[in-house]
């Protein structure tokens, strides 16, 4: 019989994404065989996450400061919006290093199927910056799959009376894709070939 | 191409291990419900992960298994690959494999071509509209090889619209959203239409010049596309609850002077008429891959005009490696004249394996 601390850990771990029964008893018995401080440091920053990070006000990145580093930066250019789906998108572009200007994270692209509809992402959010701010170009860049790409027509839609510019990311992704698993090359393509919607 | 072993796991009945097969003609012979029909399907199957005589994939597990598996060996330009279909029953899960790789559907389909006839499937005549449509789209991908995701694509986009379309009715979700996804999904819907038209138009002619060919006198058949690309008010979709227009509505009709051809023609006439289909679909994906599929030949019966069947069978290029069921003894000419190797095929297992130069 596995010790009950021990398969805690393992039940623990494999409500993670991606982590199976296999994977989990791995880890577990990894972690148990590691140095104590080892274990601490890796519970202190699980920790830390819950208790020091949180979404940005502005354009809703995660953030352990507020403003966010993007948000706050004043090298950024915040006339040049991008608007991704989830926060850890941003990476994705921000390793091209091609792009100066900040954020918006929707929280989630449309999907009817799963009952996600415009009240569900915060597309309000970005319209209200774009009334406060000056912004001259919206970036979507929302992923190539049939929800992103909905979501990016009816972002398109509400801006059309804003008068801003409106792009959208040219992707050499296969469609259907996400853009986590676009490579850093790829992404600078896409944000160099952008069109106007 | 060519099929070089093949292994199946509760596939049906048939018990199949690393069975090597000859490059040009396989023979396969034995009782009926011996599984011989079944050995096309699982090669089928590992091709497409469909079954070619039912929609319905649930029928090819064995009774009280929860999975099957199939994998074999493909040779295609000098290159050897290993190709597995794995499938789940309950919950539905498919994996597939090229050379132990995990490979998107899209991918898959390509590594191995395959086209199967059997005598007693005149779906594509007698069939539903969507058996129809089924026939188009499985001919459009073999010669496209991104034709299959930017299905995929289109029916996502639609199941998402029809599903906005069911709340709005109900009253649960807004309208104003309808318009982004009105055009995701025309967006999603154009490829199709350019893809079943364009296919449409070369298959007529392919098989036009095959009928003339072999003076076959049922000639004046027409292959008729009429995409459902029309507009049709909103409000009677939110009524419908569903989209009412769009490729998943596109019908494929056979005609001879207006009239459908299951109609027309005789039991016997049919069968040919699929054969033909069946060959120019053949040498379209021939001219547009530069490439031999294999060809599957089940249930020749005596419906069927032998002398061109074999005509058929004969102008295929010798590179084309065939695989023929038969209940007798005795199987085409063309087929036991040339080099083959002829298979025993009882209670789901190979017993006999023998080489006929
Ligand atoms: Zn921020």
């Amino acid at each position: 019989m596995t010790a009950p601390p021990l398969a805690n850990l393992i039940n623990e771990l494999t409500k993670l994404p991606g982590v199976g029964g296999k994977s989990a008893s791995r880890l577990a018995y990894h972690i148990l065989k590691r140095p104590m401080i080892e274990a601490e440091a890796l519970a202190q920053a699980i920790l830390d996450v819950k208790t020091k990070v949180f979404r940005c006000s502005i354009c809703n990145n995660m953030t352990d400061v507020e403003p966010c580093a993007i948000c706050s930066d004043p090298r950024r250019d915040a006339s040049t919006i991008c608007v991704v789906e989830e926060a850890f998108n941003i990476s994705t572009i921000e390793q091209t290093r091609d792009f100066k200007g900040v954020f918006h994270v929707l929280l989630g692209a449309l999907s009817p199927l799963k009952g996600i509809g415009p009240q569900d992402i915060d597309v309000n959010g970005l319209l209200k910056r774009i009334r406060d701010g000056a912004i001259r170009e919206v970036i979507i860049a929302t992923n190539p799959n049939v929800e992103g790409e909905a979501t990016a027509l009816y972002i398109a839609q509400q801006l059309r009376s804003t008068g801003v510019k409106t792009t959208r990311l040219a992707f050499g992704l296969p469609v259907g894709g996400d853009l986590e698993y676009a490579d850093q090359v790829t992404m600078s393509k896409a944000l160099e070939g952008r069109r106007e919607i | 191409m060519i099929l070089k072993r093949l292994t199946t796991q509760t596939f049906r009945n048939l018990d199949i291990a690393d069975q090597t097969f000859h490059p040009h003609a396989n023979l396969i012979v034995g009782r009926n419900g011996q599984g011989k029909t079944n050995l096309l399907e699982a090669i089928y199957f590992l091709a497409t992960t469909k079954s070619f005589r039912t929609s319905r994939v649930a029928s090819l597990f064995r009774f009280d298994e929860p999975g099957l598996f199939v994998s074999g060996i493909v040779e295609r330009n000098a290159l050897d690959r290993a190709l597995s279909v794995g499938m789940e029953m309950e919950p539905r899960r498919r994996l597939l494999t090229i050379n132990a790789e995990k490979v998107p559907l899209a991918d898959y389909v390509n590594a191995l071509s395959v086209f199967a006839y059997s005598s007693s499937r005149l779906d594509t005549l007698r069939g539903t509209p969507e058996d129809r449509r089924r026939f188009l789209d499985r001919g459009i991908a073999s010669v496209s090889p991104g034709y299959v995701e930017q299905l995929t694509r289109f029916q996502r986009a639609l199941k998402q619209r029809n599903a906005l379309l069911h709340d709005i009715a109900a009253g649960a979700a807004p309208s104003f959203t309808l318009d982004a996804w009105d055009e995701e999904v025309s967006a999603a819907a154009e490829p199709i239409w350019n893809g079943r038209r364009l296919y449409v138009e070369q298959l007529s002619q392919t098989f036009r010049e095959i009928v003339a060919m072999h003076e076959y006198h049922v000639n004046r058949i027409e292959l008729v596309y009429r995409p459902a690309n029309g507009v049709i008010p909103r409000g009677a979709e939110i009524r419908a609850r569903t989209s009412l227009t769009g490729p998943q509505r596109d019908v494929l009709d056979f005609e001879i002077d207006g009239r459908p051809v299951a109609d027309v023609l005789s039991g016997g006439e049919q069968k040919m008429i699929v054969l033909f289909l069946k060959f120019a679909k053949i040498e379209l994906f021939r001219r547009r891959m530069d490439d031999e599929p294999l060809f599957l030949l089940d249930d020749i019966d005596a419906e069927l005009d032998l002398d061109i069947l074999q005509e058929l069978l004969r102008k295929l290029p010798s590179q084309t490696q065939v695989f023929a069921t038969s209940a007798k003894e005795r199987f085409l000419d063309v087929l036991e004249t040339s080099p083959h190797r002829r298979l025993v095929i009882e209670n789901g297992r190979v017993t006999s394996a023998q080489d006929f130069a």
